[in-house]
């Protein structure tokens, strides 16, 4: 899933777009070996939080999942596909520029 | 169950070493009693993840040493195939009783023979539909449609909704109305039915994993599902450095549950 989401991150530079992780590795030095090694190119929380994990808070089950959200944080997609979780966003930020975000 | 149970954990957290020898041979299998049989049967599941975990290392060994013999194929998994052959003779010794549930139970999850499988659930439906015991084979209606079939799953679900045990049936009656909560739209007719049957009966049922799921599922729902409005994250980044994902408000925001693992 690397490379897409690396080429959607930069895709997207210039729209109205943020990709953001939350990773679940066992330690940070993994992510972030990860991250130099395939050149990730998006910020990522620690799932280990001081109140718990995010990705329990969420009722993550499964890996990936990604969630899209609208630029209200409405929730749009919640799911297992990377593909239809793109177009979902690229749905939602060409209604945004369409409506006449700059 | 107990011995799946005990199997997760034994897998995760590796076996305790130098275990004792499997069976306990001069004991007639015929006099055990069910919890016994049990014991017996978690023991020979040891067995099998020992054998596998000391074939895995004997595979590693020979990879560093090459010696010019061809390293032997490993299992991808512990062969359960002696545990459920002998899960299976126990469900005959108790054929009859509610203590045979269990260990038909056990062949459907170590079998891999679908067959088998079928024939154990069929047993079981038709000869324990009323035992608490069956409440078990809730937590795999999920599995049935892979490991089965769709249909071998419906007619397990639609049986299992008329069983006199609430968490049997409560099981069923989850199986059916998921879909509705997962899909269905908010406001619709068809959310609300399922989620007023499943609130009504997670007060009934006893099965605490049961009640969890229900629950879980309409909070996953309302409160994290498709129509909703996220809860902020507050976090730490790789770098230790504290944001929100609030700071990306105005933004599509693609939110990836990622690891490297």
């Amino acid at each position: 899933m690397y490379p897409h989401e690396r080429s959607l991150v930069e895709e997207m530079k210039d729209k109205p777009f943020a990709l953001i992780g939350v990773n679940s590795d066992s330690t940070v030095e993994r992510a972030k070996k990860a991250v130099a090694e395939n050149k990730l190119n998006w910020r990522s929380f620690q799932n280990k939080g001081s109140g718990g994990e995010i990705s329990q808070d969420w009722a993550v089950r499964g890996w990936p999942t990604v969630v899209i959200l609208d630029s209200e944080m409405k929730i749009h997609y919640r799911g297992h596909s990377g593909d239809e979780a793109t177009k979902v966003a690229e749905a939602l930020v060409a209604k945004m520029m369409d409506d006449g975000h700059k | 169950m107990r011995i799946a149970l005990l199997l997760a954990g034994s897998l995760l957290f590796g076996s305790a070493a130098a275990q004792g020898s499997a069976t306990p041979k001069s004991q007639d299998p015929a006099k055990l009693s069910p919890l016994e049989c049990e014991q017996l049967l978690q023991e020979l599941q040891q067995k099998a993840i020992d054998d596998w975990r000391a074939s895995l290392e004997a595979a590693q060994k020979a990879r560093e040493n090459p010696d010019g013999k061809p390293v032997r194929a490993v299992r991808m998994r512990p062969d359960f195939g002696p545990v459920a052959t002998k899960a299976y003779g126990f469900a005959k010794q108790f054929r009859g009783t509610d203590d045979a549930v269990p260990f038909l139970m056990m062949v459907v999850q170590m079998s891999t023979d679908k067959a088998e499988q079928k024939k154990c659930i069929e047993q079981m439906l038709e000869s324990h539909l009323d035992s608490p015991e069956l409440a078990e084979m809730g937590t795999m209606l999920g599995k049935l449609p892979r490991r089965i079939d769709q249909e071998f799953a419906d007619m397990v679900r639609t049986k299992m909704l008329g069983s006199k045990d609430a968490d049997v049936q409560g099981w069923a009656l989850f199986a059916t109305c998921k879909p509705a909560i997962e899909k269905a739209d908010r406001d619709s007719d068809e959310y609300a039915i399922a989620k007023a049957a499943l609130v009504v009966f997670a007060d009934k049922v006893e099965d605490r994993r049961l009640q969890s799921e229900i629950t879980g599922a309409i909070e996953l729902r309302e409160k994290y599902g498709v129509g909703c409005t996220a809860p902020d994250i507050s976090g730490i980044d790789l770098d230790g450095v504290a944001f929100k994902l609030s700071d990306y408000k105005g933004k599509v925001i693609f939110l990836d549950f990622w690891g490297d693992w």
